[in-house]
């Protein structure tokens, strides 16, 4: 897995847990080898957790010191001289935006404090790599933009993430790479951007008049794909397949709509969502027996 | 049930917040948990089809759905469920169904022993039923295993199934899809979307902003237990297509076609940075009109056009702030 | 004349300083143990009770320096209460001690799941049974020794002949105390630290710990009623076994009127027992927390 920020997805059960114990050097692989940070951990397990962060998914805090106690101390834990695990609990509590709170006891924080705690404990020893199990969960819609925001200043630190996580939209939104995991096999491995992009489609959307777009697009011999019959006048999208040289088909577009007078609400790749990428990637069907419809009554 | 608001002439409710049919009703809803307001006079509706509730930790959802299944005492208001009163009405009790999000599961008992027992409680005649919704949730090859052993994500979907064996047309779901991976996601989703299309009532609430928007047509927002927002997502857009926006567009070559949008009435500011253009605007309808010309006049190829602000995050992020 | 400000980025600054290694991790752990046990840092109710045990402890040994200082001259002088040997384990307030403290120190970190979160760090199992060993022995040490230390300098100050004489009259007094202390806080912290490892909740912890000690002394005795073991039977006393090895520290041999007396071996079996006891603590401590182990 390169530098930087890393996305891993899986079913549950496809071994992501295992994964990272084998980084941390708690488990031992049956077979082959694994290197972190360019050494390899089987020759020294202990000390190559020295550059690691990990941060749990679950509860992992005691509850009835204050933040700024527990990441000190798991500072010192690390390795870091104690006024410097102080410095550096300090620093980070503020970087995670919890200054103010930070001589409380944790037991009284909110889920959204907590995670951020649990952050600020896999920073404080300035890891080259932070493991980050399912930061987001449990957060409402702006916590989660917030921890967002906040990983995704990590790599601006040095600091490499590997982002483990059920929501690809998380994935889409901050990791430049994404690495699938399905019942412990590696399954798609590549930069995000490539996997969004894959579809090779343009949409267009517009507030009014979305079969005169279609018909007007057509007739300029671009490949319209139809999602179900267009109403002259109402809005819609359309998806406009686009080869190569992607130049021209925009020009055109631009011009139709420009000739028509038609508002032009959207207009961007066709959102190849990561789940797309997901599904094409391999025989993800979960634990067995999800067809091409899905479930069903 | 006169508490029902107006409504208009062409049969729909005048306030989003209402339906014209619904099932569920909610008028001048309170309830305190000592000093605690968790709801606070909060009046909605919301019926067949998948309705997304969404709100900040502590907003009141859970308490929300608690009351609309009968599991609390309200301390003021009303609520009725397909025309009964979900506290006191078995028949109401019936026909509804509840997915709560805590994960407290009676220890040691299998899928199968959930489905069936929930079977039973509610006299349902139909002995396939718990096979059938233990298929649907694809549980079947574990249904005979203890469910402390279970992941998080496979006792949710047990849950769900256990949920649906009384065949309930109402279900209320509180954060169904909470640590289940992204095949389960997807599927639940395309389940819920099914149980909706048949006409039941669905109220499902979720963090994630955009499963939320593929999953429900219709959405309601919580904020410190009142309603901040009401309506499907069309009309929520439209509600906020004349508050200030702001529209991402790519285009080559990038100045040229700020200088040109600057110049028009519609356009409040562009900003430019590389060949990304965020254009404010408060009319954002004229907007998207102007576009396509002023582009073509000016000779500039445009590569992306985005609102930023039209998802339901925008909209969550303007309401909680 | 030039303006002169600027803005600082108080973003983030990597860590160049110095890392400790293994045992830098160990001493921390033990640290925070310590403090942990003593409620440093925490609220006021935490260090109501190692402390006030502390207290209730020591006052046997203030009493017996006021008594010695109030009756240095009369009649009664060289009274005492108790002698240094018998002061050495006053069991049931030990018992109490480690009841209380070595729950505290492993059964929270298990029960909220911190243990992941610590052996992400470079330390092993290993490192971490040392450490909690280590600061549990330190506590229940300075818990004996405290009361000890009390006495002995109470009595060298309100000796009648003087401070010298008592000094050199009780001078092997000044290794006895602290040998027979360290075995006994080695004995204690092992044991309750072991059956505090095997649960998650303090409460049960405690009792366990207990409750263990107590169902020894009665096995004990029911095997030293029945004559069985040819009078071996209170070897098998959880409490009183540290005891006799007390014993042999102050006196060379059993003490003559314990129900030990005249057993043959009786001594040596006892400290094999001990021995026994620590290591098979040790021994379920270090499995139980194997899995940092690789």
């Amino acid at each position: 897995m390169p530098r930087g920020l890393v996305g891993l997805v899986g079913a549950n059960g496809a071994g992501k847990t295992t994964l990272f114990r084998l980084l941390l050097g708690l488990a031992r692989p049956t077979e082959g080898a694994v290197e972190v940070c360019g050494r390899a951990v089987a020759a020294d397990p202990v000390g190559s957790r020295a550059r690691l962060g990990y941060m749990p998914e679950h509860d992992c805090l005691p509850l009835d010191q204050s933040a700024a106690d527990v990441v000190a101390t798991l500072g010192e834990l690390s390795g870091l001289p104690p006024r410097a695990a102080r410095q550096r609990a300090s620093e980070i509590l503020d970087l995670v935006g919890l200054d103010e709170a930070r001589f409380r006891p944790v037991g009284g924080f909110s889920t959204g404090m907590r995670q951020r705690v649990k952050l600020a404990q896999a920073l404080v020893a300035d890891p080259e790599l932070a493991l980050l199990d399912e930061p987001t969960a449990g957060l409402d819609p702006t916590g989660r933009e917030e921890m967002l925001a906040l990983v995704a200043r990590l790599a601006s630190f040095g600091i490499s993430v590997l982002l483990a996580t059920h929501l690809l939209d998380d994935v889409a939104r901050v990791c430049d790479h994404v690495v699938m995991l399905d019942a412990g096999r590696l399954v798609v491995a590549g930069p995000t951007e490539t996997l969004l992009r894959q579809t090779g489609k343009l949409t267009v959307e517009v507030n009014a008049g979305v079969g005169r777009l279609a018909r007007a697009l057509a007739d300029r011999s671009l490949t319209v794909v139809a999602d179900g019959p267009f109403r002259d006048d109402e809005g819609g999208s359309v998806d406009v397949v686009v080869g190569t040289d992607p130049g021209p088909v925009l020009d055109t577009i631009r011009d139709v709509l420009a000739d028509l007078g038609l508002p032009l609400h959207r207009l961007s790749s066709r959102a190849g969502s990561l789940d797309e990428a997901f599904t094409l990637g391999g025989t993800l069907d979960g634990s067995g027996g999800a067809g091409p419809g899905g479930w069903g009554p | 049930m006169s508490a029902l608001p107006d409504v208009a002439a062409d049969g729909s409710a005048v306030d989003p917040a209402f339906v014209a049919d619904p099932t569920v009703v909610v008028s001048g809803l309170s309830v305190f948990f000592g000093p605690k307001v968790a709801l606070s006079e909060l009046s909605c509706s919301f019926g067949p089809g998948v309705t997304g509730l969404l709100g900040p930790n502590g907003a009141g959802k859970t308490t929300l759905m608690r009351a609309i299944t009968g599991l609390l005492t309200v301390s003021a208001g009303r609520v009725w469920v397909a025309g009964g009163d979900p506290r006191h009405d078995r028949a109401v009790q019936g026909h509804v169904g509840l997915v709560p999000e805590d994960e407290a599961v009676p220890g040691g008992l299998t899928p199968r022993q959930l489905t069936r027992y929930r079977a039973a409680l509610h006299s349902v005649a139909d002995r396939e039923a718990p096979e059938r919704w233990l298929a649907v949730v694809d549980l079947l090859d574990v249904a005979d295993r203890p469910m402390d052993g279970f992941s998080k994500g496979m006792r949710q979907r047990a849950k769900v199934a256990a949920a649906l064996v009384s065949n309930p047309t109402v279900l209320i779901l509180d954060e169904p899809l909470n640590g289940a991976d992204p095949v389960q996601r997807v599927n639940l989703i395309r389940l819920f979307r099914q149980l909706g299309d048949q006409g039941r009532t669905v109220l499902v609430s979720s963090h994630v902003l955009y499963e939320v928007e593929r999953l429900a047509e219709r959405v309601m927002v919580l904020v410190a237990g009142r309603l901040a927002a009401a309506g499907d997502r069309r009309g929520i857009r439209d509600a906020m297509a004349d508050r200030p926006r702001r529209v991402l567009v790519r285009a080559d070559p990038p100045r040229v076609l700020a200088a040109a949008l600057a110049g028009h009435e519609a356009v409040g500011g562009v900003e430019v940075d590389g060949d990304r253009l965020t254009v404010a605007t408060r009319r954002a309808g004229d907007l998207a009109l102007a576009l396509p010309g002023l582009a073509r006049q000016a000779g500039v190829r445009l590569w992306e056009v985005r609102p930023l602000d039209e998802s339901l995050e925008a909209l969550f992020r303007e309401l909680v702030r | 004349m030039s303006a002169r400000g600027a803005v600082y980025d108080r973003g983030y600054r990597p860590y160049d300083g110095p890392r400790g290694g293994r045992a830098a991790s160990v001493l921390a752990l033990y640290k925070a143990s310590v403090r942990r046990a003593v409620g440093l840092r925490r609220s006021w109710r935490q260090k109501f009770l190692p402390l006030g045990l502390l207290a209730v402890v020591s006052v046997p040994a203030a009493v017996n320096v006021g008594i010695g200082y109030a009756t240095r001259n009369s009649p009664l002088e060289g009274f005492s209460f108790f002698t240094y040997r018998e002061y050495v384990g006053v069991s049931s307030a030990l018992l109490l001690f480690v009841a209380v403290c070595a729950p505290d120190v492993v059964c929270p970190e298990r029960r909220q799941r911190v243990l992941p979160v610590i052996f992400a760090r470079p330390l092993t199992g290993t490192d971490y049974v040392a450490a909690k060993l280590g600061a549990i022995f330190s506590l229940v040490f300075a818990f004996s020794l405290l009361p000890q230390v009390l006495l002995y300098v109470g009595q060298t100050l309100v000796s009648k002949d003087g401070s010298l004489h008592y000094v050199s009259q009780h001078a092997d007094v000044l290794w006895k105390v602290p040998v027979a202390v360290a075995a006994l806080a080695l004995y204690y912290a092992a044991l309750s630290l072991a059956v505090s490892s095997l649960t998650a909740r303090r409460l049960v912890a405690g009792a366990s710990v207990f409750g263990l000690v107590i169902i020894s002394s009665v096995v004990a005795h029911i095997l030293n009623e029945a004559g069985a073991l040819g009078g071996r039977g209170p070897l098998f006393n959880l409490l009183s076994l540290p005891l006799v090895v007390r014993d042999l520290v102050f006196l060379g041999h059993v003490y003559p009127q314990s129900p030990l007396a005249g057993v043959a071996g009786a001594g040596a079996l006892a400290v094999v027992g001990y021995v026994v006891v620590v290591a098979v603590s040790v021994a379920v401590l270090l499995w139980r927390y194997r899995w940092a182990e690789r």
